[in-house]
């Protein structure tokens, strides 16, 4: 049941994020068509103009190239690249990739440091690892993630001339996946910290306490599952703060991601591109916020038999 | 009251670039390039002999032109449908607080980013995007507390007391509401201008000449190997705005 309304939903949602990103793309001030012709230095002749307007079916209403669009994005067919003349689908297949696992990357380490961080910092209030976590979310929200990877890379590069700055090896994988981590480890392990900490002031915790388990031990068998719980749902919204900060990564680092397509593909008004982006990422908004939910469900039973 | 000094100085700062600057941040001067802190140009020069200072302070009359229309379309808009919603109840409350779900869903930086895309990237067009991503959370704030406000015994006093319900809102729930969504107003808004910045490194329909805080720094990061002050000092322009809006703005929230 709940699971064929969460279908539903996220169809229409989609559906909806479809169709008004292709009306506002559609209304862009630009057109393409003039921006090829300087481009490429075709002669601006009226018959040139009708043949690309054609090819690229902007001849039609917007409506019915709407459907048309959907019908051929539905059947894997993601258009042509204005710029390139290359299939939008084959870019981004061979992109998707980089900007997923440095996604993901960061997103799965965040997670992994943020739960230390949390259970020590409430376990051991004033602690160093409870300081750390304070002074590190007060950090990272006034520092921009790529201006903190253009210093690391000036001491980590310059001063120190432990890596090669804008190199290609390892460390442009490295450094971009640790960047995209510290901002979600700080706001994740005040989350889990919080939700500790309240189920340290509730009776059945102090019911643990009087059986005779150390402190540490009640925080981890009866406030971890809540915690946890919590963390997920404070990674829904992390989860776009994650897709942001891939971008600025993307092009810091030089990596081949779909944020640097996107950028080199404004400037040519490439609206098939601009429209698969679009769909790529809030599909993959939606993927995380659905896995998040589903493990929130599997921690939670009560949420598992109530529908919806 | 050191708070709203610093808030004040920052305000100042950011004011005064928008009008006059030691330099004109766009003129070129070949002779003067890189030349380092000297008494004439106090943050040094860039590749191109463009005094440095003059550009932060243009840039950030540029930054204080989105937080400031940031923190105004959120706090509008977000209390204006929170409020509504709460006080609206039924199916009316339902469908606005999904919108403002639906609107959530989507990456603030992703809105602002398609945007900048379509709409070239500037200050006006960053701060309405922004904005707009931003009314969703403040709706949400502002109808939560205003829903816990409206369970208060005074308001059911008021009510039985035969006040209007225009006067209601206005005399008895806003004032309890709106001190707490202005602090998370102005911590947004300081958010605003990283994502600001975010935007403008990543160059997406940004015009390069504009001195803005990110295109600087991705104009100069190339030079990390012998000028790294020229992308010292931009970032921590921005580092230094973003922690003082967050400062002044976040009364205690742990």
């Amino acid at each position: 049941m709940g699971l064929v309304r969460f279908g539903m939903q996220s169809i229409a949602g989609l559906l909806v994020i479809s169709l008004a990103s292709f009306s506002v793309i559609t209304l862009m001030p630009a057109d393409p068509v003039a921006i090829a012709i300087r481009v490429w230095s075709l002669p601006a002749t009226d018959e040139t103009v009708a043949a690309l307007r054609a090819e690229w079916g902007l001849d039609q209403p917007v409506p019915l190239r709407y459907l048309h669009w959907l019908a051929d994005f539905l059947g894997g067919d993601w258009g042509r690249s204005f710029r390139t003349g290359e299939p939008v689908l084959a870019e981004f297949v061979e992109r998707l990739p980089v900007s997923l696992s440095l996604g993901l990357a960061g997103l799965a380490l965040a997670i992994a440091l943020a739960i230390p961080l949390g259970f020590f910092s409430a376990a051991y209030p004033g602690s160093v690892a409870d300081r750390m976590s304070r002074a590190l979310s007060v950090f990272v929200q006034a520092v921009p993630a790529f201006w903190l990877g253009l210093v690391l890379l000036w001491v980590l590069g310059v001063q120190l001339r432990w890596v090669r700055p804008f190199a290609n090896d390892w460390t442009a994988i490295v450094l971009p996946v640790l960047l995209i981590a510290l901002h979600s480890v700080a706001v994740l392990s005040r989350v889990y910290r919080r939700d500790l900490k309240e189920t340290a002031g509730q009776a059945h915790f102090r019911t643990a306490l009087a059986k005779g388990l150390s402190e540490r031990q009640a925080l981890w068998r009866h406030g971890h599952r809540s915690a946890l719980y919590a963390l997920l749902s404070a990674l829904r919204s992390e989860a776009g703060w994650v897709i942001g900060s891939t971008a600025t990564m993307e092009i810091l680092f030089g990596l081949a991601g779909i944020s640097q397509f996107l950028v080199q593909s404004i400037a040519a008004r490439d609206q098939m591109v601009l429209q698969a982006y679009v769909m790529v990422i809030a599909v993959w908004m939606l993927v995380l916020n659905a896995s998040a939910n589903l493990a929130m469900r599997l921690l939670d039973p009560r949420l598992a038999r109530c529908p919806g | 009251m050191p708070r709203l000094t610093v808030l004040a100085a920052l305000a100042v700062f950011l004011c005064v670039g928008g009008f006059w600057q030691p330099y004109d941040p766009d003129t070129v001067d070949m002779l003067a390039r890189h030349s380092g802190m000297t008494a004439s140009h106090l943050l040094g020069t860039d590749h191109l002999g463009r005094d440095l200072l003059s550009r932060i302070m243009a840039g950030g009359w540029r930054t204080a032109c989105v937080i400031l229309s940031v923190g105004a379309i959120g706090f509008l808009f977000g209390t204006l449908l929170g409020t509504a919603a709460a006080v609206l109840g039924g199916w009316r409350e339902k469908v606005i607080l999904r919108f403002c779900e639906f609107f959530i869903m989507m990456p603030t930086l992703i809105v602002a980013l398609t945007a900048a895309a379509i709409f070239g990237l500037s200050p006006l067009s960053a701060g309405l995007a922004l904005g707009l991503a931003c009314v969703g959370p403040h709706a949400l704030l502002a109808h939560s507390l205003s829903q816990r406000v409206l369970g208060q015994p005074f308001m059911l006093a008021a009510r039985s007391l035969g006040v209007a319900p225009a006067r209601m809102i206005t005399g008895h729930l806003l004032p309890n509401t709106l001190p707490l969504m202005f602090a998370y107003v102005g911590n947004q808004a300081g958010l605003a201008a990283v994502a600001y910045a975010s935007l403008a490194f990543i160059g997406l329909g940004a015009d390069p000449s504009k001195p803005d805080w990110g295109s600087m720094l991705f104009e100069y990061r190339v030079f990390i190997f012998d000028h790294p002050m020229l992308m010292i000092w931009p970032g921590t322009a921005v580092a230094l705005t973003v922690s003082v809006m967050n400062r002044v703005f976040d009364d205690g929230q742990e």
